[in-house]
C-alpha cells in the first residue's frame, strides 16, 4: 500500500498514459518519469509532506504486479500480506522458487535479467526496481 | 534475557503445547552431543534431520538457545511456522554436527562462530589462538522444508542440494530449460517422454548444479547454470562451455535418493585419483539425527540410494 509520503492521485491526463503498457512510460516527450521516483514533477507537488510522483503510480503498478508472480510461485494465499519490503527467502521461496519468480517477471514485463541482477534482488521493491529500469531500456 | 527466550519460544506457535508433556524433559540441560571423528581426506559425512520428526516444543527451544542473537532474528524473521522451524533445524545442525567433531576439544555448539568469504560462502571462523591450527573442515548446508542436510569434509571444497522428488516447477519444465540450462540438458530432458520421469530428471539436474554452484562458493552468477553442462549419462560429470574438450575433472559428483522421497546431489573437489587418472568412489557415511536426542547411521541401508555417481557407503 503506498505510504501517506507517497500517495498516488490520479491525474486524468497521466493516468491513462501510466495504465497503458509500461514501456509507453519512456516513449513521454512531454513528462520525464525520473527511474528512482524520488524527485518529482514541480507542478505535480501538492503540499509539504504529500509528495505525487506519477512514477510512484507506475511503481505500484509493478509493485502489486510483482507480488502477484510471487504468491502464485510461492503458493500464498492471496490475502497474504506482501508488499516492496517482503523478502523473497523470508516467504519461503528457494533458489528453484526465485528463478522462477525472474522467470514469470521477464514474461510479464518482456525483459531479460541477467544472472547479475537475479541474484541481487532479494525484496519485491528490488525486484520492481529492477524492472523499471529493464523497461526504460 | 529469559524473558525474550520465552518470547522467541512463544513465537513459535508451532510447537504445540501438548507434546510438552509428553516429550522427554528438555528443561534440564541438555545431553551430551555424540562425538564423531573428523572425516579423513577420502571420506564425506552427511547429516540430515527430518522436521516432521522434531515434534518438542522445549527441545526446539533449547535449539533456540544454541544460536547467536543474529541468527535467532534471522529464523524469526521467517513468515509462517514451517520456514522457521527448518531455519531453526538448518543453524542447528550447522552448529551440532560441526561441535561433534569436538575440534580443538571445544563440542559447544553455541561457541562456533561463522563468516562468509568474499562469495558469500558461510564457513567456520575459528578462534586464532596460539598453536591451534583450525583444520581444513568444509561444510555445506541445504534444506528443503522436509528435510534439512549438511556435508562435510576436510579440506575438499562441497556442495550440496537436497529436493523433495516430486517438486514440480510452476512453469512448463522445456521452456524454464531453454531458459536456464545449456543445449545439451535441454536434449536430454527433452528426449524424455514420460513427464514424471522428465519431472525428476529435471530435479537431478537441478540439484547436481547447484551442488556445483555451491561448492565454488563464487555465488550464482560467477557461474550462470547455462555456461556449465553435467554430463550424468556413465557417471556424473561437470563440463564448462568455455573449455568444452575438457571434462572439468576437478569435481566428482554424488546424486542420492533419501528415504524415497528426495534427491541429495553433492559436488565435491576432488582430492586423488587412483592413479593414471582413475577417479576413485565418494567414502560416504550417512547419518539421520535428531541433535541430543538419536543419531543413526544410515548409510548402506535403503534410506540412502546411490542413483548416480560413484559412491561407496560406509
Amino acid at each position: 500500500m503506498a505510504s501517506i509520503t507517497r500517495a498516488s492521485v490520479s491525474m486524468p491526463s497521466l493516468s491513462t498514459s501510466v495504465n497503458q503498457s509500461q514501456r509507453r512510460i519512456s516513449g513521454m516527450n512531454s513528462v520525464s518519469f525520473p527511474v528512482s521516483g524520488r524527485s518529482m514533477i514541480p507542478s505535480l507537488r501538492l503540499q509539504r509532506g504529500l509528495q505525487v510522483c506519477c512514477a510512484c503510480q507506475a511503481k505500484q503498478e509493478t509493485v502489486d504486479k510483482v507480488v502477484a508472480i510471487v504468491k502464485k510461485q510461492l503458493a500464498l494465499p492471496a490475502d497474504a500480506a506482501v508488499n516492496g519490503e517482503s523478502k523473497f527467502a523470508a516467504l519461503g521461496a528457494d533458489s528453484l522458487d526465485t528463478v522462477e519468480i525472474v522467470m514469470g517477471l521477464e514474461e510479464e514485463f518482456d525483459i531479460t535479467v541477467e544472472e547479475e541482477s537475479a541474484q541481487s534482488i532479494t525484496t519485491v521493491q528490488e525486484a520492481a526496481d529492477m524492472i523499471e529500469k529493464l523497461v526504460e531500456k | 534475557m529469559l524473558s525474550f527466550l520465552r518470547r522467541s519460544y512463544l513465537n513459535f506457535s508451532f510447537m504445540n503445547p501438548q507434546y510438552c508433556c509428553l516429550s522427554r524433559n528438555f528443561s534440564a540441560a541438555l545431553p551430551p552431543l555424540l562425538p564423531v571423528q573428523l572425516p579423513s581426506r577420502m571420506e564425506t559425512h552427511l547429516w540430515y534431520v527430518v522436521p516432521d520428526e522434531v515434534k518438542s516444543a522445549p527441545l526446539l527451544s533449547k535449539y533456540m538457545e544454541l544460536l547467536p542473537q543474529s541468527e535467532r532474528d534471522h529464523v524469526l524473521g521467517f513468515r509462517g511456522d514451517q520456514l522457521q522451524k527448518s531455519a531453526l533445524l538448518a543453524r542447528t545442525l550447522v552448529r551440532t554436527t560441526i561441535a561433534r567433531y569436538q575440534v580443538d576439544g571445544h563440542l559447544d555448539p553455541r561457541s562456533l562462530r561463522f563468516k562468509r568469504n568474499i562469495h558469500g560462502k558461510p564457513e567456520v571462523e575459528w578462534e586464532t589462538k596460539d598453536g591451534f591450527c583450525p583444520p581444513p573442515l568444509q561444510f555445506n548446508i541445504s534444506h528443503t522444508s522436509s528435510l534439512v542436510a549438511c556435508g562435510v569434509t576436510i579440506n575438499s571444497l562441497i556442495g550440496i542440494d537436497v529436493e523433495e522428488k516430486r517438486r514440480r516447477t510452476k512453469n512448463n519444465i522445456l521452456a524454464f530449460a531453454k531458459r536456464y540450462f545449456t543445449a545439451h540438458e535441454v536434449e536430454h530432458l527433452n528426449a524424455i517422454p514420460d513427464s514424471e520421469l522428465q519431472q525428476q530428471e529435471f530435479i537431478k539436474l537441478w540439484t547436481l548444479k547447484e551442488a556445483y554452484v555451491k561448492a565454488l562458493g563464487k555465488g550464482f552468477s560467477s557461474s550462470p547454470f547455462n555456461t556449465f553442462t553435467i554430463r550424468a549419462s556413465s557417471g556424473i560429470a561437470v563440463e564448462t562451455l568455455d573449455s568444452p574438450q575438457n571434462l572439468t575433472n576437478n569435481w566428482q559428483f554424488a546424486l542420492l535418493e533419501l528415504m524415497g522421497s528426495h534427491y541429495v546431489a553433492i559436488c565435491l573437489e576432488r582430492q586423488e585419483t587412483g592413479g593414471a587418472g582413475k577417479t576413485l568412489p565418494i567414502k560416504l557415511t550417512a547419518r539421520k539425527t535428531i541433535p541430543f536426542v538419536e543419531d543413526e547411521l544410515v548409510s548402506g541401508t535403503n534410506a540412502v540410494v546411490t542413483i548416480g555417481g560413484s559412491v561407496t557407503q560406509f
